[in-house]
């Protein structure tokens, strides 16, 4: 598989009006954007912001998505693009921007305005880390491998059938399994 | 309920199962399996090693509330009406090429009528000034009426008077206007006479 026919058909249905779709695509490929905007940007707050502005860019120009590419790849473009251009502006901003001597202990500059990378957030996020992978060590070695082979190795179902020596349906069942059990630990976290 | 979550599990792999579309119907309508879908997803991440410093929880709320508030404040925002403007401008687009040609078309014959009726206004007012010359001429012969050549020879019909009493003054007359024809301004090799040919109405 790997061909992503989720996003393919989540694309379709945004093209076709359905807002919900595109909500899926946001919570699937978040992490990923603010983290490849965070290669741009360092300031945390900054990349929350130029990441909602590049998932509002794409829903704008996904009637010109026309599946040549990747979902994901296109969405990367936009990502990185408005990360390259929020540099730019910010560049020229900069080379105008003075802020006087009074002022300067009261000047906190924009990122200053929304903090996503609060203690709290900052914390929470530590202990999602350690709650998963905590959760990990403690699974049995079947379901281990299987979850492993498919989140960080990125095997499909028939390699890791392959690798394990055994039937695509137990592999299924394996990372499903896999998945519930560390669920269970981290759902009280996000609740 | 483990079904769902199970079906959720092969989905997010890319592995749709048999009805695929229902199960992504049930995801989208559901915010139960949403969230457990989003847990799933953090679950990948942290493996990878994809999460961000901070997990904002209500990141993908923030973008959707701005999806809809710039939908409000500007409808043509949205999908569904920017799709038909777009089907209407494929449509209509070999029909804007052609008003485009039409146009240019128009405006090329309404630039060039003036020119045209500029350059030859100039001949055909010479030509009409001629004309109405002409006609004039002509006009004044059918009434009767002579072309007055001098109130001095008309009046008193001195020209005649002049003639049979000095028989050689015609003569002398013609000579110095046929001499002195090129410093006449009308056209030369007219006759220079025929300018100033008449007769005495007293003749």
């Amino acid at each position: 598989m790997g061909t992503n026919l989720l996003d393919a058909d989540l694309v379709k249905r945004v093209q076709a009006g359905d807002t919900g779709a595109f909500d899926i695509l946001v919570q699937k490929y978040q992490h990923k954007v603010i983290n490849l905007v965070g290669r741009f940007v360092s300031d945390q707050a900054e990349c929350q912001d130029i990441a909602q502005d590049a998932f509002i860019k794409a829903f704008r120009a996904i009637d010109s998505f026309r599946g040549d590419s990747q979902f994901y790849t296109w969405l990367y473009r936009i990502a990185a693009n408005t990360a390259k251009n929020y540099l730019a502006s910010r560049a020229r901003k900069s080379a105008n921007y003075t802020v006087d001597v009074d002022d300067a202990q009261h000047f906190e500059g924009e990122s200053g305005l929304k903090e996503y990378a609060n203690p709290e957030n900052l914390l929470l996020t530590d202990e999602i880390r350690a709650t998963i992978f905590r959760a990990i060590e403690k699974l049995p070695d079947d379901l281990k491998s299987a979850i492993t082979l498919r989140e960080i190795d990125g095997l499909s179902y028939e390699e890791i059938a392959d690798v394990m020596d055994c039937p695509i349906g137990t592999v299924r069942s394996r990372i499903f399994r896999a998945r519930d059990v560390i669920d269970k630990e981290l759902r009280p976290l996000l609740e | 309920m483990t079904e769902h979550n199970e079906k959720l599990s092969y989905l997010l792999d890319d592995y749709p199962g048999e009805n695929p579309e229902a199960t992504l119907d049930e995801v989208i309508g559901d915010v139960n399996l949403q969230y457990r879908m989003r847990r799933y997803q953090i679950i990948g991440d942290a493996m990878r090693h994809d999460l961000p410093q901070a997990i904002d929880t209500g990141f993908h709320q923030s973008v959707m509330a701005r999806i809809r508030e710039q939908a409000v404040d500007s409808p043509e925002m949205s999908t569904e009406s920017s799709r038909a403007s777009r089907l209407n401008w494929l449509t209509l687009r070999p029909f804007a090429g052609l008003a485009v040609a039409a146009s240019v078309a128009l405006v090329t014959v309404a630039l060039w009528q003036p020119l045209k009726q500029e350059s030859g206004q100039a001949d055909d007012s010479l030509a009409s000034a001629e004309q109405q010359k002409i006609q004039q001429l002509a006009r004044q012969k059918v009434e009767g009426g002579a072309v007055p050549v001098s109130t001095r020879v008309q009046a008193l019909g001195t020209r005649w008077k002049l003639e049979h009493e000095m028989p050689g003054l015609q003569q002398k007359l013609n000579a110095y206007l046929v001499n002195h024809t090129e410093y006449s301004n009308s056209v030369q090799g007219l006759i220079p006479q025929a300018r100033v040919a008449g007769f005495d109405a007293q003749q």
